[in-house]
């Protein structure tokens, strides 16, 4: 099954234009585990309820956030943005990219990482680090 | 109340078969009136695991083609008078039935029996969709192999998408002893992947090659440990709470057990 959501056209009132200066304007709300062979590809931020379990995949062009265990396949900044993040509960993606790097996670590591973790961009290599609250910690704007 | 109930999995081999056969003469051997469909159509095997390959005269395709009427395609099985199995067709596929005649079929057979019990065809194509067309519950059973969840995770994902909610789950062939050595999946890393509800876990036993190849089912067998975590879904089936067996046989009462033959 592929799920393409589409992004809405959004009528800006001007309240709600302020509101956009403030958030990123198309996130989409997933409130499902996304199993084997089901995908989803958006333009915009994806955050789902729910894990992504192997074989499942997640491309988005904004972030990808996942309230539960990553475990399949997930692109995050798909149209080329860099500046774009993946989060998880549990971050052990088959694969992981975000704008046009590919990384996979390393062949000998199997341990479970037990707190939420982040991959980004930073200085042209995708890092993983522990998640902290706190936009300003985590380098991004919120 | 009857119910209609698609056994099936994704992955082949990992004990549909073996399973609807076993859960099949479970409930018959507890007086309910039970038809069985081997939906495989072109590599039927329900008749062989039940000893019923030579009487077949008609199947599936017979009577949804109109070639015959229902109540001669079902096969009366040796043991329980309750029980009976709508045969596949050998020498056709799985395009010589579609999803609304699965759907018309399995209405006509709720009105005569408690449980209508479908062995699915391995995959995802035609034949898994004829499959769970008339059912309104599914199990999925799956071994503790990373493919074999990984497979039944996609059916989980596509029996949701066709309104086949809430699947149960039967974990076939495990071995507690790998298991402990860390050598195979274990039931919670199967359920963490899946998420879906624990049905039962039947252990990896020699007594369902042995049983099966006499064409009985192995749930007969009070002593065999496999039979008995076939009993147990059966009773959960109907509703019974049923704690889960102890596989662990390493422990003093396991070892007393087994010596006094209580496998």
């Amino acid at each position: 099954m592929v799920l393409e959501m589409q992004e809405q056209g959004n009528k800006k009132t001007r309240k709600a234009q302020e509101i956009d200066d403030l958030v990123d304007d198309n996130t989409i709300l997933v409130r499902r585990t996304l199993r084997s062979g089901q995908k989803i590809n958006f333009s915009g931020n994806v955050v789902i309820l729910g894990d992504v379990n192997p074989g499942a995949e997640v491309m988005a062009s904004g972030h990808v956030v996942v309230l539960g265990a990553l475990r399949g396949m997930v692109h995050a900044g798909a149209a080329g943005d860099e500046q774009a993040v993946v989060v998880a509960f549990r971050l052990q993606p088959t694969q992981l990219r975000i704008a046009n790097h590919i990384t996979r996670p390393p062949e000998d590591e199997s341990a479970r990482p037990s707190q939420p973790e982040i991959a980004r961009i930073k200085d042209d290599v995708v890092t993983i680090e522990v998640f902290q609250t706190g936009g300003e910690r985590q380098g991004f704007v919120v | 109340m009857s119910e209609v109930i698609v056994v099936t999995s994704g992955k082949g081999g990992v004990g549909k078969t073996t399973t609807t056969a076993n859960l099949g003469t479970g409930l018959a051997a507890l007086d309910h009136k039970v038809a069985l469909i081997d939906a495989d159509i072109g590599l039927r095997n329900l008749d062989v695991l039940l000893g019923l390959e030579n009487r077949i005269v008609y199947d599936l395709t017979d009577v949804t083609g109109g070639h015959c009427r229902l109540r001669q395609a079902l096969i009366k099985d040796k043991r329980f008078e309750g029980l009976f199995l709508l045969p596949a067709a050998q020498t056709k596929d799985k395009t010589a039935v579609n999803p609304e005649q699965m759907k018309k079929l399995c209405a006509d057979l709720v009105q005569e029996f408690e449980y209508v019990i479908i062995d699915c065809p391995a995959g995802i194509e035609q034949g898994f969709r004829n499959a769970i067309a008339g059912a309104e519950k599914a199990i999925v059973v799956t071994t503790p192999e990373v493919a074999a969840v990984r497979d039944a995770d996609r059916v989980v994902g596509l029996l949701e998408a066709a309104e086949l909610r809430n699947p149960t789950l039967v974990i076939n062939r495990l071995r507690p002893k790998m298991v402990r050595h860390g050598d195979m999946m274990s039931i919670e890393d199967i359920i963490d992947i899946l998420a879906i509800e624990l049905l039962g876990v039947v252990p990896e036993d020699e007594m369902v090659v042995i049983s099966t190849n006499r064409g009985d089912a192995v749930v007969q067998d009070e002593r065999s440990r496999s039979g008995q975590a076939y009993r147990n879904i059966v009773r959960r089936m109907k509703g019974e709470t049923v704690p889960m067996m102890n596989l662990d046989q390493n422990g003093f009462v396991g070892r007393l057990r087994r010596i006094i033959g209580f496998k």
